[in-house]
């Protein structure tokens, strides 16, 4: 562990300030808190929203485990991963299983969660209303009184234009039956997941200051209509790896003849599969 | 003055660090009783779990306020000294009210609610209890899978009164953590509170 930093690289006074944000957070579930977010030794879209919840929940004695779509080897995560090993000197595994803190990027790992991990969301834009009413004043009070009317336009607008909801990633959803939430760019496969999980699932967004929680064993509900419910991608093949029918799997471009196979997106899930099956 | 004043975590940043955890498990978790012992000894009549609440989380940006009976020059000596938190009179002003049973109902009624915009702009109360025995509670909610119950010892009809008018308030309201000597728990605004007999 490098000296000259403070453990997890934000100073005491910071994370006094985000580990207040985050107490209220989980007392308020899906709705978005304030902070003032800090300059982080990365760039924005390196998931320094995620990188600063993280930091303040962190304990010398956690296995922490950073993915990025699914993956443990990408720049961003292996970056990260080497961040706190710096900083805060804590063990890292690639396994979900012997994770205590998961950061995430873009996916919900298909294993399940239990009650002693926590997963941390790297978010872009937290606010779900955003792309329709810009002004935050606005959507702030769209949130108080519950109108999340134009919500649903935009959802069946969708549906007038493609058949059904073409929305696939961000997909919003109704935390606790109380505020509609981002629950950041995972692909609405992944939003079932998030209903009634084990574990504590904490939202940052660096570059707009917000962080937002689900506790565990809390209701979320993805946003549909009665007669176009909410449904989740299928593909018409198993992992080319693995085999799994059941789980997220990414299309991998083989040679420039086009052709291709699909994957699992989460390595650890899929190399166990294997593993399992040898 | 100073230099006869307590100390507080050996190591802050990993001190406050695991403390926070255990406090961040209560809260998302309610009713949960997890162990809080900080690696200090604070001035009575403060807890050490109390106080281990306070050193992690108060500063300059929280007023704090204390009921008379915590309200003794060696405990707002040691608070002031080591969160720089300023003591506040007005209940009604602070961001953490610190009591105990025989004041936690007149402290819960006055404390800030926060405002529909901004439901997070609320108190949080922690109030000293001598252990979790006595009244038998069902606690039902975000964090808890089913069903939860809960005991703590002191605390009167009113204050579980006003508990209940407060987790109606949602998203408003204040959060509380219950703090014996060693141990600490957490009942969030968003937790349904039943009791022995209660419909
Ligand atoms: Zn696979």
């Amino acid at each position: 562990m490098t000296t000259g930093y403070n453990f997890a690289y934000l100073n005491e006074q910071t994370k006094r300030m985000i580990r207040r944000a985050l107490l209220k957070a989980v007392a308020i579930p899906g709705y978005q808190v304030p902070f003032a977010s800090r300059e982080m030794p990365m760039p924005y879209g390196w998931g320094t929203g995620g990188v600063q919840v993280t930091a303040s929940i962190l304990t010398p004695g956690d296995t922490l485990k950073v993915i990025d779509q699914g993956a443990d080897d990408t720049t961003n995560a292996v970056s990260i991963r080497k961040f706190f090993v710096r900083t805060a000197g804590v063990a890292t595994t690639e396994e979900t299983e012997k994770a205590s803190i998961i950061q995430t990027r873009h996916r919900v790992p298909e294993a399940s969660l239990r009650e002693d991990q926590i997963l941390v969301y790297q978010v872009p834009i937290p606010e779900p209303l955003r792309f329709l009413e810009p002004r935050e004043t606005e959507t702030r009070k769209m949130h108080a009184l519950e109108e999340y009317g134009i919500m649903h336009v935009k959802l069946y607008e969708d549906i007038a234009r493609h058949g059904h909801i073409a929305t696939a990633y961000a997909y919003p959803a109704k935390v606790n039956g109380r505020y509609v939430f981002d629950p950041s760019p995972i692909p609405k496969f992944d939003n079932p997941k998030l209903d009634d999980c084990a574990a504590l699932q904490l939202f940052g967004a660096g570059r707009e200051k917000r962080i937002y929680a689900v506790p565990p064993y809390t209701k979320v509900t993805s946003l549909d209509f009665e007669d176009h419910p909410f449904s989740v991608q299928k593909w018409e093949e198993p992992c080319a790896l693995c085999g799994s029918t059941t789980t997220y799997l990414d299309e991998i471009i083989l040679d420039d003849k086009g052709k291709r196979m699909f994957v699992c997106s989460d390595t650890d899930h899929c190399r166990k599969a294997q593993e399992k099956a040898a | 003055m100073s230099t006869e004043l307590l100390s507080g975590f050996t190591d802050q940043a990993r001190g406050s660090a695991e403390a926070f955890r255990v406090m961040l498990d209560a809260m998302a978790q309610p009713g949960r009783i997890l162990p809080l012992k900080p690696d200090f000894a604070a001035p009575a009549p403060l807890f050490d779990s109390t106080a281990a609440i306070c050193l992690t989380l108060c500063d300059y940006d929280t007023p704090l306020w204390l009921d008379d009976s915590l309200r003794e020059a060696a405990v707002i000596d040691y608070l002031r000294f080591h969160t720089g938190a300023r003591i506040e009179n007005d209940s009604s002003q602070a961001s953490f009210l610190l009591c105990t049973p025989a004041t936690a109902a007149e402290a819960l009624a006055r404390a800030s609610i926060g405002n529909a915009e901004y439901p997070d702009a609320s108190a949080t109360l922690v109030i000293q209890v001598p252990d979790f025995s006595g009244d038998r509670l069902t606690l039902k909610g975000p964090g808890i899978k089913d069903e939860r119950a809960f005991t703590t010892a002191g605390l009167d009809a009113r204050f579980w009164a006003l508990m209940d008018e407060n987790h109606q308030l949602f998203p408003l309201g204040r959060d509380v953590y219950f703090a014996a000597p060693q141990e600490i728990a957490a009942l969030p605004r968003s937790t349904q509170i039943k009791r022995e007999g209660q419909a």
